[in-house]
């Protein structure tokens, strides 16, 4: 049965109309300011300071990953667009349900919107991280390789990952207000258990299979791996990754199918 | 475009409300949890029960009908934005639909891009609305603001920009529900030339309106729904007129309206059987006109002889506001003895409310506030008045003005006493 690949279908014929209501989420939120658009890097550059600052002067860095700052900031670039695009599609339905009521706009291009424009703030971040890589290189503190090319593709299957699970979130919080702060939790919880804060070489031999329980787990080894250690990412992580993304579409998929009727009148 | 079977086709549609959860937004307890809780309040309704019509292309065709009484619902199915829980509505044809103008514009972003979003969301290419930009923004006449933030846009413009897309989205087919209502008279005549146009190039229109002259002129044919079915179905004018007819008929005549009385608290040591708002004649009416005499009537019945009883009413307006609440222990009266059945009347020498809806409370209680019979909302009203009124006072009044203010000839409320 194709009927947990038609949303997406939908959304390849949509992808003009997404891509629009992302970059009106990204104008409306940076015009204005005298800054507009160079928040998107001053954010990350500025938290990248944040961390360069507080692990030298304030907390002892971790001494099994140098320099520390620079292993934390990739993680938490990608976590934020992972924990953003998540709790954005919890309200993404409530929030245009003027539109949903009054349009016969397909309901999927909003959390698929949402889960862009978090997307292009990561992509403007990773600029800076790229920069930051850079320097770091030149003062020899790192040795970047070939594995960082592997990263585009991480961050491809990780983002249909959160595609999948945003319509899911979208669909169930419409349905279920208890959705948007079981989500809020979860992913608090899971910041904790997915290497961000530290190597997955840090985690016991004997608990590193149950941290494949942890679907992001795998994609955040596999970024450390690509842009902080320059290792290939392993056959058996690119399987996990491509599993989980394709399970993650599938379900995300068929719970949006099973629900889409009733959006437009719950939401 | 041409006549190659019908551009709409609804067949046999019924379409009930229910929601997953007990409340608009349910917790996953109330779902998960099975029957009881889950099914407690969760009374299905039908706001469409068995319609069914077909529209020929290049049809114009008005609905008309009470509140509640479908329309809107039935657009939003055409439109492919709810689904009917049963039966078929199939359109042939690229349909827009104008529910609300303006819909989805953004506040923070120029008008520009609004378009550009809007033609999207409207099912247009790019390309399209590239095409057509200069027409729309023309149409709406808001060429100087292009380039500022809708939030920074009057209603009017946003209503006019809002509208000018939709009409230039080329539709085959074009739903508009009530959006005439808005904008000046100059828009809403220029917007009535669009309907002309687009009727003429053979594509079909569907309005829905309160503005009964507007579909007996605009529209060739009408339906009339009346709770969820099809009551009548033919030329605009005839009926339009017969409906005006029932509306007329059903004035006259509405016993007071029942609200939905569903709250009711109480012991039952004593109960409530009726409640009646009468007019100046003594006779029950839904419908008072503002200033004239009119009288709260209930018919409480003890179950056995009280000597602790309070007899109160409460009027409040349908937005919830109090708007005035009396009982027999606040005027001073001590209770002594009520048995068996009594009358129980409250006389208003003179209605003076503004003109609305207004709902009624009415109770039996003792005295230290513990209800026998406490009914909210048992009944609903409507106060008419030929002189509009903010608020809900309506006092008697005179206007006097010293200096040189004229007004014209003939002009003026007759209540300025």
């Amino acid at each position: 049965m194709l009927l947990p690949l038609a949303p997406y279908a939908r959304l390849a014929a949509n992808r003009a109309l997404v891509r629009a209501l992302a970059s009106r989420e990204l104008v409306a939120r940076y015009r204005g300011g005298a800054l507009g658009f160079l928040w998107a890097l001053i954010n990350p550059l500025l938290l990248l300071l944040v961390y360069a600052t507080v692990f030298r002067f304030v907390f002892a860095p971790r001494a099994d990953v140098k320099p520390y700052s620079l292993f934390l900031f990739g993680g938490v670039l990608a976590w934020a667009f992972v924990s953003g695009a998540l709790q954005d599609a919890a309200e993404t339905f409530r929030s245009n349900g003027p539109l949903l009521r009054k349009t016969t706009v397909a309901p999927e291009v909003f959390p698929a919107a949402a889960v862009l424009a978090r997307l292009i703030h990561l992509l403007l971040a990773l600029a800076v991280l790229a920069a930051a890589i850079a320097v770091a290189a030149a003062r020899g503190s790192v040795s970047p390789g070939p594995a960082a090319l592997e990263f585009p593709l991480v961050l491809a299957l990780l983002a249909a990952t959160v595609l999948g699970l945003a319509l899911a979130v979208g669909t169930l919080s419409v349905h279920f207000a208890d959705v948007r702060d079981i989500v809020g939790n979860l992913l608090t919880l899971a910041f904790f258990v997915t290497p961000i804060l530290y190597p997955v070489a840090a985690v016991p031999e004997r608990w590193r299979p149950l941290l494949r329980l942890n679907p992001f787990a795998t994609f955040f080894s596999a970024i450390q791996n690509t842009l902080f250690f320059f290792r290939p990412v392993t056959a058996a992580d690119w399987l996990w990754m491509s599993g989980t993304t394709l399970v993650a579409l599938l379900g995300g998929g068929a719970v949006y199918e099973l629900l889409r009727d009733s959006l437009a009148e719950q939401a | 475009m041409s006549a190659r079977g019908p551009a709409i086709r609804v067949h046999d549609v019924v379409k009930v409300y229910r929601r997953l959860g007990r409340r608009p937004h349910g917790t996953l307890k109330s779902a998960l949890l099975p029957g009881r809780v889950r099914g407690a309040r969760t009374t299905p309704v039908a706001a469409l029960d068995g319609v069914s019509f077909e529209a020929a292309a290049g049809e114009s065709l008005g609905i008309i009908g009470a509140n509640g009484s479908g329309k809107s619902t039935l657009l939003k199915l055409l439109a492919g934005i709810l689904r009917p829980t049963r039966g078929t509505v199939s359109v042939s044809g690229r349909l827009a639909a104008l529910l609300e103008l303006g819909a989805g514009f953004h506040p923070e972003i120029s008008g520009r891009e609004n378009v550009e979003i809007a033609g999207l969301l409207l099912g247009l290419s790019r390309r399209e609305i590239a095409r057509r930009f200069a027409e729309i923004v023309r149409f709406a006449g808001i060429e100087d603001f292009l380039d500022e933030p809708v939030k920074t846009y009057s209603s009017g413009m946003a209503v006019r920009l809002g509208f000018s897309i939709a009409a230039h989205s080329d539709p085959d087919i074009l739903l508009v529900d009530e959006v005439l209502a808005v904008g000046d008279e100059a828009f809403a005549h220029r917007a009535l030339e669009r309907f002309a146009e687009l009727e003429r190039d053979g594509r079909t229109l569907v309005f829905v309106s309160h503005d009964l002259p507007l579909i007996a002129e605009r529209c060739r044919r009408a339906i009339w729904l009346d709770r969820g079915r099809v009551a009548a179905d033919g030329p605009a004018a005839e009926i339009v007129a017969r409906y005006r007819d029932h509306v007329a008929a059903g004035e006259g005549e509405r016993r007071l309206g029942a609200g939905p009385g569903g709250d009711r608290v109480g012991s039952g040591v004593a109960f409530i059987s009726a409640v009646q708002l009468l007019d100046a004649d003594g006779r029950p009416a839904g419908r008072l006109r503002a200033g004239e005499p009119a009288a709260l009537e209930m018919t409480v019945h003890a179950a056995e002889p009280l000597t602790d009883f309070v007899f109160g009413f409460r009027l409040v307006t349908v937005a919830g506001n109090v708007v005035f609440g009396v009982n027999t222990s606040l005027e001073g009266l001590r209770p002594a003895r009520f048995a068996g059945a009594a009358r129980v009347t409250l006389s208003l020498p003179s209605l003076d409310l503004a003109p609305g809806v207004y709902s009624l409370d009415a109770a039996i209680h003792a005295r230290d506030g513990a209800p026998y019979d406490y009914r909210r909302d048992v009944l609903r009203f409507e106060v008419t008045s030929e002189v509009a009124a903010a608020g809900v006072w309506s006092p008697r009044r005179t206007w006097e003005f010293e200096g040189d203010v004229e007004w014209q000839e003939g002009t003026g409320s007759t209540r300025r006493t």
